[in-house]
């Protein structure tokens, strides 16, 4: 087996300019925005360096995860990471390293009217590029996992903003899905602000929960008593007309703190509760 | 009342909050493209959230289910919340504000029987509870 592989490097290198000719022609014929992308002047170096790469490794063996491969993954996986972080799609970004059977398989088969070799040398370029359409497939999906994983921490660091509104005033805007994990850090933030803003109000504005239920309501109630007891306020603004229907038939006593519907009036509540006014 | 035809159905399983979230949002639309107003549909998508997350607290996991419903000359949504927990002791008593074995606000399940038209609930010790809401377009 080793001699056709030999064999195969061989032929590969004898018409490489032959081959990378026709890769670059068919890259920008049939993925014209992964070209778009890189840039013609990278996708010429890439394919130069892959095709290169390529017909020296072949002899050594067909197993891309050898050593000998290192550069080659390299090659690839910095080009796959790339492209997803463009937005590229996985079949797109695949495209590229896949179209150089394409480019091979015509000038293998000028080059040799023996159907049985022929037939040999394709199988040995098909084993490596399937590996390294694979491996190009697992970076494009870890990449995009890292970034998920980026965007989940990044997301649950603004989660909870609290915003110093006025004098002694703090406001903190509650959006999306209140579970323990964010109350806990608004609980936490929230009271940390208050100590070191010397706040005795803070305004928890719910407009942006769409769903309030009795978690959300429980979750609320834990925060305002926790206020409390450092002696501030906590005033609860956003309670729309849908949202104190399904509260009041739900049963939630919000009775104990105060609320308003819109962030306005609660500000003016805070305002005329500190002693204080705008101008 | 009778069931309408399936195209206009949604059957998730639920096991965690984030499962919740999906139900919530698919009733949402399912009532929205029914033509409920805002209001129910807030409603409804309470009382749904209160039920669907008593299955992932008390059984782990189960099942919601809701389809489209027809009464004469009414049409309306109904939605099936099944689980195969521990079964509820005693009913009545769960459905009285106050009654937790969850450390919560023990409002939940009557909460969520006052915010829809009809609720039904059958449970069994050690079998799993089953309740079913309903809600006709006014």
């Amino acid at each position: 087996m080793s001699e056709i592989e030999k064999k195969t490097a061989e032929l590969l290198k004898k018409n490489e300019k032959q081959i990378h000719e026709l890769w670059k022609t068919l890259l920008i014929a049939k993925a014209k925005n992964l070209v778009e992308m890189i840039g013609l002047d990278r996708m010429k170096e890439n394919t130069l360096e892959v095709l290169g790469q390529f017909s020296a490794l072949l002899s050594s063996g067909t197993d891309i995860q050898m050593d000998d491969y290192r550069q080659m993954r390299k090659i690839l996986g910095d080009l796959s990471k790339d492209l997803t972080l463009k937005n590229m799609s996985p079949s797109e970004t695949a495209t590229f390293i896949f179209s150089l059977k394409d480019a091979i398989v015509p000038v293998f088969q000028k080059e040799h009217k023996d159907d049985r070799l022929l037939m040999d040398y394709i199988l040995v370029i098909n084993r490596v590029i399937d590996q390294l359409g694979l491996y190009t497939f697992e970076v494009y999906l870890e990449s995009r996992e890292s970034l998920i994983r980026e965007q989940q921490q990044a997301f649950m660091e603004v989660s909870v903003p609290v915003v110093k509104i006025w004098d002694r005033i703090l406001m903190i805007p509650l959006v999306g899905m209140l579970d323990s994990t964010r109350t806990q850090l608004m609980m936490e933030t929230m009271l940390t602000s208050l100590e070191d803003n010397q706040a005795n109000v803070a305004i928890l504005d719910i407009s942006g929960i769409p769903v309030v239920d009795t978690l959300v309501a429980r979750h609320l109630v834990t925060a305002a008593s926790a206020a409390k007891l450092m002696g501030a306020e906590c005033i609860i603004t956003g309670i729309r007309a849908k949202i104190s229907q399904t509260l009041v038939q739900l049963g939630v006593d919000l009775s104990g703190f105060s609320t308003c519907s819109t962030l306005a009036d609660g500000l003016r509540m805070a305002l005329a509760s500190t002693e204080q006014r705008i101008g | 009342m009778k069931k309408v035809s399936d195209s206009l159905k949604i059957n998730v399983e639920v096991m965690d909050q984030e499962d919740v979230i999906v139900v919530r949002q698919e009733i949402r639309q399912l009532m929205r493209g029914l033509g409920f107003s805002l209001m129910d549909q807030t409603r409804v998508v309470t009382a749904v959230s209160e039920l669907a997350r008593n299955i992932i607290v008390h059984a782990g996991q189960g099942r919601v289910e809701a389809y489209q419903v027809i009464d004469q000359h009414r049409i309306g949504i109904s939605c099936i919340f099944t689980d195969e927990g521990p079964g509820i002791h005693d009913v009545q008593k769960a459905l009285e504000p106050g009654f937790s074995t969850a450390n919560s606000m023990g409002i939940g399940l009557g909460g969520a029987k006052n915010l829809c038209n009809e609720f039904d609930i059958e449970s069994a010790l050690g079998k799993g509870t089953k309740v079913t809401i309903t809600e006709w377009l006014k």
